[in-house]
Protein backbone atom coordinates (compact mmCIF):
# COMPACT_ATOMS: atom_id res chain seq x y z
CA UNK A 1 0.00 0.00 0.00
CA UNK A 2 1.50 3.27 -1.01
CA UNK A 3 0.80 5.77 1.63
CA UNK A 4 1.83 9.22 2.66
CA UNK A 5 1.98 9.71 6.35
CA UNK A 6 0.48 12.95 7.51
CA UNK A 7 -0.62 14.45 10.74
CA UNK A 8 1.40 14.70 13.89
CA UNK A 9 5.10 14.08 13.60
CA UNK A 10 6.67 11.50 15.86
CA UNK A 11 5.11 8.28 17.00
CA UNK A 12 8.06 7.13 19.07
CA UNK A 13 7.54 6.96 22.79
CA UNK A 14 9.14 9.87 24.58
CA UNK A 15 12.59 9.25 26.03
CA UNK A 16 12.36 8.79 29.76
CA UNK A 17 13.63 11.88 31.45
CA UNK A 18 15.30 12.10 34.81
CA UNK A 19 12.39 12.89 37.02
CA UNK A 20 12.82 14.80 40.23
CA UNK A 21 12.54 12.61 43.26
CA UNK A 22 9.30 14.12 44.42
CA UNK A 23 7.62 13.70 41.01
CA UNK A 24 4.67 11.39 40.56
CA UNK A 25 4.56 8.40 38.22
CA UNK A 26 6.16 9.00 34.78
CA UNK A 27 3.83 10.17 32.02
CA UNK A 28 2.41 7.43 29.83
CA UNK A 29 3.49 8.08 26.23
CA UNK A 30 0.61 9.02 23.98
CA UNK A 31 -0.57 6.32 21.61
CA UNK A 32 -1.30 6.98 17.96
CA UNK A 33 -3.56 5.44 15.37
CA UNK A 34 -3.66 5.68 11.62
CA UNK A 35 -6.60 6.32 9.35
CA UNK A 36 -6.98 6.65 5.61
CA UNK A 37 -9.76 7.72 3.31
CA UNK A 38 -10.65 7.00 -0.29
CA UNK A 39 -7.31 8.39 -1.50
CA UNK A 40 -5.34 5.96 0.73
CA UNK A 41 -3.35 8.82 2.23
CA UNK A 42 -2.65 7.78 5.79
CA UNK A 43 -3.12 10.24 8.60
CA UNK A 44 -1.54 9.73 11.97
CA UNK A 45 -3.82 10.77 14.80
CA UNK A 46 -3.31 10.61 18.52
CA UNK A 47 -5.74 8.66 20.67
CA UNK A 48 -6.48 11.95 22.43
CA UNK A 49 -7.58 13.61 19.21
CA UNK A 50 -9.61 10.57 18.22
CA UNK A 51 -11.60 10.86 21.41
CA UNK A 52 -13.74 13.38 19.54
CA UNK A 53 -15.03 10.54 17.38
CA UNK A 54 -17.35 8.38 19.43
CA UNK A 55 -17.23 5.72 16.69
CA UNK A 56 -13.45 5.37 16.62
CA UNK A 57 -13.01 5.93 20.33
CA UNK A 58 -15.49 3.13 21.06
CA UNK A 59 -13.65 0.78 18.75
CA UNK A 60 -10.10 1.47 19.85
CA UNK A 61 -10.63 1.61 23.59
CA UNK A 62 -8.80 -1.31 25.22
CA UNK A 63 -7.50 -2.41 21.83
CA UNK A 64 -3.89 -2.33 23.04
CA UNK A 65 -2.22 -1.78 19.66
CA UNK A 66 1.51 -1.37 19.58
CA UNK A 67 2.79 1.52 17.49
CA UNK A 68 3.88 -0.89 14.75
CA UNK A 69 0.60 -2.72 14.65
CA UNK A 70 -1.33 0.51 14.43
CA UNK A 71 0.91 1.82 11.67
CA UNK A 72 0.64 -1.37 9.67
CA UNK A 73 -3.12 -1.38 9.88
CA UNK A 74 -4.59 2.05 9.33
CA UNK A 75 -8.34 2.20 9.77
CA UNK A 76 -9.86 2.26 6.31
CA UNK A 77 -12.56 4.84 5.73
CA UNK A 78 -12.87 4.00 2.04
CA UNK A 79 -15.89 6.15 1.37
CA UNK A 80 -14.67 9.36 2.91
CA UNK A 81 -12.83 11.60 0.47
CA UNK A 82 -9.22 12.18 1.39
CA UNK A 83 -9.56 15.94 1.70
CA UNK A 84 -12.62 15.56 3.89
CA UNK A 85 -10.84 13.10 6.18
CA UNK A 86 -7.94 15.54 6.30
CA UNK A 87 -10.31 18.27 7.50
CA UNK A 88 -11.70 15.96 10.16
CA UNK A 89 -8.24 14.93 11.35
CA UNK A 90 -7.10 18.56 11.44
CA UNK A 91 -10.13 19.53 13.47
CA UNK A 92 -9.63 16.67 15.92
CA UNK A 93 -5.96 17.60 16.33
CA UNK A 94 -6.74 21.29 16.80
CA UNK A 95 -9.34 20.59 19.45
CA UNK A 96 -7.53 17.80 21.24
CA UNK A 97 -8.09 18.11 24.96
CA UNK A 98 -9.53 21.60 24.60
CA UNK A 99 -13.03 22.83 25.30
CA UNK A 100 -14.75 23.47 21.97
CA UNK A 101 -15.48 27.14 21.22
CA UNK A 102 -19.07 28.30 20.68
CA UNK A 103 -18.45 28.82 16.96
CA UNK A 104 -16.12 27.47 14.32
CA UNK A 105 -15.50 29.72 11.38
CA UNK A 106 -13.03 27.45 9.57
CA UNK A 107 -15.58 25.17 7.99
CA UNK A 108 -15.82 24.93 4.21
CA UNK A 109 -18.13 27.41 2.54
CA UNK A 110 -18.45 25.32 -0.60
CA UNK A 111 -21.77 23.47 -0.52
CA UNK A 112 -20.67 20.01 -1.70
CA UNK A 113 -17.63 19.99 0.58
CA UNK A 114 -19.74 21.00 3.55
CA UNK A 115 -22.33 18.31 2.90
CA UNK A 116 -19.58 15.70 2.46
CA UNK A 117 -18.07 16.85 5.73
CA UNK A 118 -21.46 16.59 7.44
CA UNK A 119 -21.90 13.01 6.26
CA UNK A 120 -18.38 12.02 7.31
CA UNK A 121 -18.68 13.70 10.69
CA UNK A 122 -22.06 12.12 11.29
CA UNK A 123 -20.64 8.72 10.43
CA UNK A 124 -17.62 9.22 12.67
CA UNK A 125 -19.91 10.50 15.42
CA UNK A 126 -18.05 13.72 16.16
CA UNK A 127 -20.83 15.50 17.97
CA UNK A 128 -19.32 18.97 18.39
CA UNK A 129 -18.12 19.22 14.80
CA UNK A 130 -21.50 18.01 13.58
CA UNK A 131 -23.15 20.82 15.51
CA UNK A 132 -20.88 23.39 13.85
CA UNK A 133 -21.47 21.87 10.43
CA UNK A 134 -25.24 21.86 10.83
CA UNK A 135 -25.12 25.47 11.92
CA UNK A 136 -23.09 26.28 8.83
CA UNK A 137 -25.61 24.45 6.64
CA UNK A 138 -28.43 26.44 8.24
CA UNK A 139 -26.50 29.67 7.58
CA UNK A 140 -26.37 28.86 3.87
CA UNK A 141 -30.06 29.67 3.53
CA UNK A 142 -30.28 32.58 5.93
CA UNK A 143 -32.69 35.16 4.57
CA UNK A 144 -33.44 33.09 1.45
CA UNK A 145 -36.84 32.60 -0.16
CA UNK A 146 -38.28 29.13 -0.86
CA UNK A 147 -37.26 29.46 -4.52
CA UNK A 148 -33.73 30.45 -3.61
CA UNK A 149 -33.45 27.58 -1.12
CA UNK A 150 -34.72 25.14 -3.75
CA UNK A 151 -32.09 26.42 -6.14
CA UNK A 152 -29.20 26.42 -3.65
CA UNK A 153 -29.92 22.97 -2.31
CA UNK A 154 -31.30 21.55 -5.56
CA UNK A 155 -34.54 20.47 -3.93
CA UNK A 156 -36.91 19.07 -6.56
CA UNK A 157 -40.46 20.39 -6.66
CA UNK A 158 -43.29 18.03 -5.77
CA UNK A 159 -44.13 17.78 -9.49
CA UNK A 160 -40.53 16.85 -10.30
CA UNK A 161 -40.54 14.31 -7.48
CA UNK A 162 -43.75 12.73 -8.75
CA UNK A 163 -42.44 12.61 -12.33
CA UNK A 164 -39.21 10.97 -11.16
CA UNK A 165 -41.17 8.44 -9.13
CA UNK A 166 -43.39 7.61 -12.13
CA UNK A 167 -40.35 7.24 -14.33
CA UNK A 168 -38.68 4.92 -11.80
CA UNK A 169 -41.82 2.76 -11.58
CA UNK A 170 -42.06 2.63 -15.37
CA UNK A 171 -38.42 1.57 -15.63
CA UNK A 172 -38.83 -1.06 -12.93
CA UNK A 173 -41.91 -2.41 -14.73
CA UNK A 174 -40.03 -2.64 -18.03
CA UNK A 175 -37.10 -4.38 -16.37
CA UNK A 176 -39.43 -6.87 -14.69
CA UNK A 177 -41.19 -7.55 -18.00
CA UNK A 178 -37.81 -8.04 -19.72
CA UNK A 179 -36.72 -10.51 -17.06
CA UNK A 180 -40.01 -12.46 -17.39
CA UNK A 181 -39.60 -12.63 -21.16
CA UNK A 182 -35.99 -13.77 -20.81
CA UNK A 183 -37.00 -16.44 -18.30
CA UNK A 184 -39.77 -17.65 -20.66
CA UNK A 185 -37.24 -17.78 -23.55
CA UNK A 186 -34.85 -19.81 -21.41
CA UNK A 187 -37.64 -22.23 -20.50
CA UNK A 188 -38.41 -22.84 -24.18
CA UNK B 1 -3.91 -4.59 3.28
CA UNK B 2 -5.71 -7.91 3.62
CA UNK B 3 -2.44 -9.81 3.75
CA UNK B 4 -1.11 -7.35 6.33
CA UNK B 5 -4.11 -8.08 8.40
CA UNK B 6 -3.69 -11.83 8.08
CA UNK B 7 0.00 -11.61 8.98
CA UNK B 8 -0.78 -9.50 11.97
CA UNK B 9 -3.49 -11.89 13.04
CA UNK B 10 -1.00 -14.77 12.84
CA UNK B 11 1.46 -12.77 14.89
CA UNK B 12 -1.17 -12.15 17.46
CA UNK B 13 -1.92 -15.85 17.67
CA UNK B 14 1.63 -16.47 18.85
CA UNK B 15 1.29 -14.06 21.70
CA UNK B 16 0.28 -14.74 25.25
CA UNK B 17 -3.27 -15.57 26.28
CA UNK B 18 -3.82 -12.10 27.60
CA UNK B 19 -2.88 -10.62 24.24
CA UNK B 20 -5.02 -13.16 22.42
CA UNK B 21 -8.04 -11.58 24.01
CA UNK B 22 -7.43 -8.61 21.73
CA UNK B 23 -7.74 -10.66 18.56
CA UNK B 24 -11.47 -10.51 18.08
CA UNK B 25 -11.37 -6.77 18.76
CA UNK B 26 -8.70 -6.19 16.20
CA UNK B 27 -10.47 -8.10 13.44
CA UNK B 28 -13.72 -6.57 14.44
CA UNK B 29 -12.51 -2.99 14.16
CA UNK B 30 -11.45 -3.27 10.54
CA UNK B 31 -14.53 -5.29 9.67
CA UNK B 32 -16.77 -2.83 11.44
CA UNK B 33 -15.27 0.13 9.66
CA UNK B 34 -15.60 -1.53 6.28
CA UNK B 35 -19.12 -2.67 7.02
CA UNK B 36 -20.24 0.67 8.35
CA UNK B 37 -18.71 2.84 5.67
CA UNK B 38 -21.09 5.32 4.14
CA UNK B 39 -22.12 4.69 0.58
CA UNK B 40 -20.31 6.84 -1.95
CA UNK B 41 -22.32 9.91 -2.78
CA UNK B 42 -21.44 12.15 -5.64
CA UNK B 43 -22.42 15.80 -5.83
CA UNK B 44 -23.68 15.58 -2.28
CA UNK B 45 -26.60 17.86 -1.64
CA UNK B 46 -29.38 18.56 0.84
CA UNK B 47 -31.54 15.77 -0.58
CA UNK B 48 -28.76 13.26 0.11
CA UNK B 49 -28.70 14.05 3.80
CA UNK B 50 -30.32 11.58 6.18
CA UNK B 51 -33.45 12.88 7.88
CA UNK B 52 -31.78 13.08 11.30
CA UNK B 53 -29.07 15.38 9.93
CA UNK B 54 -31.63 17.53 8.14
CA UNK B 55 -33.51 17.86 11.42
CA UNK B 56 -30.36 18.91 13.21
CA UNK B 57 -29.80 21.61 10.57
CA UNK B 58 -33.44 22.70 10.76
CA UNK B 59 -33.06 23.03 14.51
CA UNK B 60 -30.35 25.61 13.90
CA UNK B 61 -32.55 27.67 11.55
CA UNK B 62 -34.62 30.63 12.57
CA UNK B 63 -38.33 30.88 11.92
CA UNK B 64 -38.07 32.69 8.59
CA UNK B 65 -35.78 30.08 7.06
CA UNK B 66 -37.89 27.24 8.41
CA UNK B 67 -41.00 28.75 6.87
CA UNK B 68 -39.18 29.14 3.56
CA UNK B 69 -37.84 25.60 3.63
CA UNK B 70 -41.25 24.12 4.35
CA UNK B 71 -42.56 25.82 1.21
CA UNK B 72 -40.05 24.09 -1.07
CA UNK B 73 -41.57 20.59 -1.14
CA UNK B 74 -43.96 18.29 0.72
CA UNK B 75 -41.16 16.17 2.14
CA UNK B 76 -39.38 19.23 3.53
CA UNK B 77 -42.64 20.53 4.95
CA UNK B 78 -43.28 17.40 6.97
CA UNK B 79 -39.70 17.42 8.24
CA UNK B 80 -39.85 21.08 9.29
CA UNK B 81 -43.23 20.55 10.94
CA UNK B 82 -41.93 17.64 12.96
CA UNK B 83 -39.36 19.85 14.64
CA UNK B 84 -40.19 22.16 17.54
CA UNK B 85 -38.71 25.65 17.56
CA UNK B 86 -37.65 27.45 20.71
CA UNK B 87 -38.67 31.08 20.95
CA UNK B 88 -36.61 32.81 23.58
CA UNK B 89 -37.18 36.41 24.67
CA UNK B 90 -40.43 38.15 23.80
CA UNK B 91 -43.02 37.06 21.30
CA UNK B 92 -46.21 38.87 20.53
CA UNK B 93 -49.41 38.18 18.65
CA UNK B 94 -51.30 41.38 18.04
CA UNK B 95 -54.23 42.12 15.83
CA UNK B 96 -56.81 44.72 15.04
CA UNK B 97 -59.89 44.51 12.88
CA UNK B 98 -58.70 42.64 9.83
CA UNK B 99 -55.12 41.71 10.41
CA UNK B 100 -52.94 39.73 12.73
CA UNK B 101 -49.23 40.11 13.36
CA UNK B 102 -46.70 37.93 15.01
CA UNK B 103 -43.47 39.52 16.17
CA UNK B 104 -40.59 37.85 17.91
CA UNK B 105 -37.09 38.84 18.78
CA UNK B 106 -34.55 36.59 17.14
CA UNK B 107 -30.80 36.50 17.54
CA UNK B 108 -28.71 39.65 17.23
CA UNK B 109 -31.74 41.76 18.22
CA UNK B 110 -33.36 41.16 14.85
CA UNK B 111 -37.01 40.42 14.81
CA UNK B 112 -39.41 38.54 12.65
CA UNK B 113 -42.76 40.07 11.82
CA UNK B 114 -45.49 38.25 9.99
CA UNK B 115 -48.42 40.40 8.97
CA UNK B 116 -51.45 38.50 7.78
CA UNK B 117 -54.52 40.27 6.50
CA UNK B 118 -56.60 37.24 5.62
CA UNK B 119 -58.04 36.05 8.94
CA UNK B 120 -58.28 32.40 7.97
CA UNK B 121 -54.63 32.45 6.96
CA UNK B 122 -53.76 34.32 10.14
CA UNK B 123 -55.51 31.80 12.35
CA UNK B 124 -53.87 28.93 10.49
CA UNK B 125 -50.57 30.61 11.26
CA UNK B 126 -51.48 30.89 14.95
CA UNK B 127 -52.36 27.18 14.94
CA UNK B 128 -49.07 26.39 13.24
CA UNK B 129 -47.16 28.33 15.87
CA UNK B 130 -49.02 26.43 18.58
CA UNK B 131 -47.88 23.21 17.01
CA UNK B 132 -44.21 23.98 16.53
CA UNK B 133 -43.42 26.70 19.05
CA UNK B 134 -41.94 26.34 22.50
CA UNK B 135 -42.23 29.84 23.90
CA UNK B 136 -40.37 31.42 26.75
CA UNK B 137 -42.81 34.30 26.83
CA UNK B 138 -45.88 35.03 24.76
CA UNK B 139 -48.06 38.08 24.77
CA UNK B 140 -51.43 38.58 23.13
CA UNK B 141 -53.06 41.84 22.12
CA UNK B 142 -55.98 40.70 20.04
CA UNK B 143 -59.08 42.76 19.64
CA UNK B 144 -60.86 40.84 16.92
CA UNK B 145 -62.81 37.76 17.92
CA UNK B 146 -60.42 34.89 17.37
CA UNK B 147 -62.76 32.53 19.15
CA UNK B 148 -65.37 32.81 16.38
CA UNK B 149 -62.95 31.51 13.83
CA UNK B 150 -63.65 27.87 13.03
CA UNK B 151 -59.97 27.19 12.35
CA UNK B 152 -59.07 28.33 15.87
CA UNK B 153 -62.00 26.76 17.69
CA UNK B 154 -61.61 23.46 15.85
CA UNK B 155 -57.88 23.11 16.37
CA UNK B 156 -56.90 21.02 19.37
CA UNK B 157 -53.23 22.13 19.49
CA UNK B 158 -51.93 23.80 22.64
CA UNK B 159 -49.40 26.56 23.21
CA UNK B 160 -46.27 25.43 25.05
CA UNK B 161 -45.25 28.50 26.99
CA UNK B 162 -43.72 29.56 30.29
CA UNK B 163 -45.03 33.08 30.66
CA UNK B 164 -48.23 34.43 29.13
CA UNK B 165 -49.31 38.03 29.00
CA UNK B 166 -52.57 39.55 27.79
CA UNK B 167 -52.89 43.24 27.13
CA UNK B 168 -55.62 45.10 25.29
CA UNK B 169 -57.18 41.76 24.65
CA UNK B 170 -60.76 40.92 23.90
CA UNK B 171 -61.85 38.92 26.96
CA UNK B 172 -63.42 36.14 24.89
CA UNK B 173 -60.14 35.76 23.01
CA UNK B 174 -58.27 35.69 26.27
CA UNK B 175 -60.43 32.89 27.68
CA UNK B 176 -60.19 30.93 24.42
CA UNK B 177 -56.41 31.27 24.45
CA UNK B 178 -56.11 30.37 28.14
CA UNK B 179 -57.92 27.14 27.35
CA UNK B 180 -55.39 26.43 24.64
CA UNK B 181 -52.32 26.62 26.83
CA UNK B 182 -50.53 23.47 27.82
CA UNK B 183 -50.31 22.84 31.56
CA UNK B 184 -46.99 23.78 33.07
CA UNK B 185 -47.26 27.51 32.42
CA UNK B 186 -45.40 29.34 35.17
CA UNK B 187 -46.90 32.79 35.06
CA UNK B 188 -50.00 34.48 33.64
CA UNK B 189 -50.32 38.24 33.40
CA UNK B 190 -53.73 39.68 32.64
CA UNK B 191 -52.87 43.22 31.74
CA UNK B 192 -54.41 46.58 31.38
CA UNK B 193 -57.60 46.95 29.35
CA UNK B 194 -58.56 43.33 29.76
CA UNK B 195 -61.78 44.00 31.62
CA UNK B 196 -62.68 40.69 33.18
CA UNK B 197 -64.83 41.50 36.19
CA UNK B 198 -67.88 39.82 34.67
CA UNK B 199 -65.97 36.77 33.52
CA UNK B 200 -63.87 36.11 36.63
CA UNK B 201 -65.84 33.02 37.66
CA UNK B 202 -65.41 31.57 34.18
CA UNK B 203 -61.68 32.33 34.23
CA UNK B 204 -61.23 30.70 37.63
CA UNK B 205 -62.59 27.46 36.24
CA UNK B 206 -59.83 27.21 33.63
CA UNK B 207 -57.33 24.54 34.76
CA UNK B 208 -54.33 26.58 33.57
CA UNK B 209 -55.37 29.40 35.94
CA UNK B 210 -56.06 26.98 38.77
CA UNK B 211 -52.63 25.39 38.55
CA UNK B 212 -50.38 28.32 37.63
CA UNK B 213 -47.87 29.17 40.38
CA UNK B 214 -48.13 32.93 39.74
CA UNK B 215 -50.74 35.10 38.05
CA UNK B 216 -51.99 38.62 38.28
CA UNK B 217 -54.72 40.89 37.06
CA UNK B 218 -53.42 44.35 36.37
CA UNK B 219 -56.63 46.11 37.20
CA UNK B 220 -59.83 44.77 38.66
CA UNK B 221 -62.98 46.78 39.15
CA UNK B 222 -65.07 44.46 41.32
CA UNK B 223 -64.75 43.80 45.03
CA UNK B 224 -65.20 40.06 44.77
CA UNK B 225 -61.85 39.23 43.18
CA UNK B 226 -59.92 38.55 46.38
CA UNK B 227 -62.29 36.11 47.99
CA UNK B 228 -63.07 34.31 44.72
CA UNK B 229 -59.41 33.57 44.07
CA UNK B 230 -58.93 32.49 47.68
CA UNK B 231 -61.97 30.23 47.49
CA UNK B 232 -60.64 28.63 44.30
CA UNK B 233 -57.33 27.91 46.05
CA UNK B 234 -59.14 26.45 49.07
CA UNK B 235 -61.27 24.23 46.84
CA UNK B 236 -58.23 23.14 44.81
CA UNK B 237 -55.99 22.66 47.85
CA UNK B 238 -53.40 24.72 45.98
CA UNK B 239 -49.71 24.31 46.66
CA UNK B 240 -47.72 26.46 49.06
CA UNK B 241 -46.19 29.28 47.05
CA UNK B 242 -49.16 29.82 44.73
CA UNK B 243 -49.35 33.57 44.30
CA UNK B 244 -51.87 36.02 42.92
CA UNK B 245 -51.58 39.80 42.68
CA UNK B 246 -53.91 42.52 41.59
CA UNK B 247 -54.20 46.27 41.74
CA UNK B 248 -57.15 48.55 41.60
CA UNK B 249 -57.72 52.27 41.30
CA UNK B 250 -61.46 52.19 41.68
CA UNK B 251 -62.46 53.93 44.88
CA UNK B 252 -65.14 51.45 45.81
CA UNK B 253 -62.87 48.48 45.15
CA UNK B 254 -60.12 50.01 47.26
CA UNK B 255 -62.30 50.64 50.22
CA UNK B 256 -64.34 47.46 50.07
CA UNK B 257 -62.09 44.66 48.82
CA UNK B 258 -60.09 44.15 51.97
CA UNK B 259 -63.13 44.30 54.22
CA UNK B 260 -65.19 42.09 51.95
CA UNK B 261 -62.47 39.50 52.03
CA UNK B 262 -62.34 39.59 55.84
CA UNK B 263 -66.10 39.34 56.11
CA UNK B 264 -66.31 36.51 53.61
CA UNK B 265 -63.82 34.41 55.51
CA UNK B 266 -64.67 35.63 59.02
CA UNK B 267 -64.82 32.07 60.34
CA UNK B 268 -61.41 31.22 58.88
CA UNK B 269 -59.39 34.21 60.07
CA UNK B 270 -56.20 33.31 61.87
CA UNK B 271 -54.91 36.86 62.25
CA UNK B 272 -55.77 40.29 60.94
CA UNK B 273 -53.99 43.65 60.88
CA UNK B 274 -54.24 46.88 58.92
CA UNK B 275 -52.43 45.41 55.95
CA UNK B 276 -52.69 41.64 56.35
CA UNK B 277 -55.33 38.98 56.73
CA UNK B 278 -54.38 35.36 57.26
CA UNK B 279 -56.95 32.63 56.87
CA UNK B 280 -57.12 28.87 57.28
CA UNK B 281 -57.72 26.57 54.37
CA UNK B 282 -59.19 23.06 54.49
CA UNK B 283 -55.63 21.73 54.52
CA UNK B 284 -54.20 22.05 58.05
CA UNK B 285 -50.72 22.55 56.54
CA UNK B 286 -51.66 25.60 54.47
CA UNK B 287 -52.87 29.10 55.15
CA UNK B 288 -53.64 31.93 52.75
CA UNK B 289 -52.12 35.32 53.39
CA UNK B 290 -53.63 38.47 51.88
CA UNK B 291 -51.36 41.47 51.95
CA UNK B 292 -52.07 45.08 51.12
CA UNK B 293 -49.04 46.71 49.55
CA UNK B 294 -48.41 49.83 51.60
CA UNK B 295 -45.24 51.68 52.40
CA UNK B 296 -44.08 55.28 52.78
CA UNK B 297 -45.06 56.13 49.17
CA UNK B 298 -47.97 53.85 48.44
CA UNK B 299 -49.89 54.72 51.59
CA UNK B 300 -53.22 53.39 52.72
CA UNK B 301 -54.84 56.49 51.10
CA UNK B 302 -53.01 56.15 47.80
CA UNK B 303 -55.41 56.16 44.86
CA UNK B 304 -54.12 52.82 43.64
CA UNK B 305 -53.97 49.83 45.92
CA UNK B 306 -51.95 46.68 45.44
CA UNK B 307 -52.96 43.28 46.79
CA UNK B 308 -50.98 40.09 47.01
CA UNK B 309 -52.21 36.64 47.91
CA UNK B 310 -50.06 33.67 48.75
CA UNK B 311 -50.63 30.14 49.91
CA UNK B 312 -48.24 29.84 52.84
CA UNK B 313 -47.23 27.15 55.28
CA UNK B 314 -49.44 27.03 58.37
CA UNK B 315 -46.25 27.08 60.42
CA UNK B 316 -45.00 30.38 58.95
CA UNK B 317 -44.41 32.92 61.71
CA UNK B 318 -45.49 36.55 61.49
CA UNK B 319 -41.86 37.54 61.93
CA UNK B 320 -41.17 35.82 58.62
CA UNK B 321 -43.54 38.09 56.66
CA UNK B 322 -41.88 40.13 53.94
CA UNK B 323 -42.37 43.77 54.81
CA UNK B 324 -40.73 45.03 51.65
CA UNK B 325 -43.70 45.29 49.32
CA UNK B 326 -41.84 47.46 46.80
CA UNK B 327 -40.47 44.39 45.02
CA UNK B 328 -43.79 42.73 44.38
CA UNK B 329 -45.57 46.01 43.62
CA UNK B 330 -42.98 46.74 40.94
CA UNK B 331 -43.38 43.24 39.56
CA UNK B 332 -47.01 43.83 38.70
CA UNK B 333 -46.45 47.52 37.86
CA UNK B 334 -42.81 48.14 36.89
CA UNK B 335 -43.64 51.81 36.37
CA UNK B 336 -44.02 52.14 40.13
CA UNK B 337 -40.25 51.84 40.42
CA UNK B 338 -40.01 55.59 39.83
CA UNK B 339 -42.64 56.45 42.38
CA UNK B 340 -41.56 54.09 45.08
CA UNK B 341 -38.11 55.63 44.68
CA UNK B 342 -39.72 58.92 45.69
CA UNK B 343 -39.50 60.84 42.41
CA UNK B 344 -42.19 62.99 40.80
CA UNK B 345 -44.94 61.75 43.01
CA UNK B 346 -48.21 63.53 42.36
CA UNK B 347 -51.67 62.67 43.48
CA UNK B 348 -53.10 63.73 40.11
CA UNK B 349 -51.14 61.07 38.29
CA UNK B 350 -52.87 59.87 35.15
CA UNK B 351 -53.59 56.18 35.41
CA UNK B 352 -52.50 55.75 31.78
CA UNK B 353 -48.88 56.20 32.76
CA UNK B 354 -49.06 52.76 34.30
CA UNK B 355 -49.72 51.25 30.94
CA UNK B 356 -47.42 48.31 30.48
CA UNK B 357 -45.06 48.71 27.57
Amino acid sequence: MSSTEQGTSSAAPAEPTTAPESAAAPEVPESFYYVHGKDKVVHKVSAGALQHSALIHGMISNLGYTEEQAKANPFPFENIDGDILQMVVDWCNQHKGKPTPPEDTNLPKQKEKLFDLVLAVNYLEIKELLTYCCKQVAMMVKGKSPEEIREIWMIPTDAEDEAAEKEAKKRAGKEAAGETAAAAGDAK
Amino acid sequence: MASDLENLTKEFECLSISHCRMLPNFKKVTRMIKGLSINPIYETNWCDMPAEIKLECIEKMELNERLSLRCTAKAERSLVDSQKIKFDSWNNFYGREEELNFVHGGDSNKYFCNELKDMDEAVKFVNYMKKIGVFEGLSFSLEHPLIDNEHFAGDDGLFTVKTVEFSYCNVDNMIAILRKIRSGVESIDIGLSCEISDELAEILEIPQIQDVPYWHIYSYTGTDCLHKVAQMWIDRNSKIGSTFQTLTNYYETITDSFEEFSDHFADRIVSKSEKRVRIRTNNPDCHILLELGVNEVVTIDFFIQFFRFMVISATMKESEYDDNCKKWICYIAPEMQVYTAGHNYTSTLNFEIFRKL
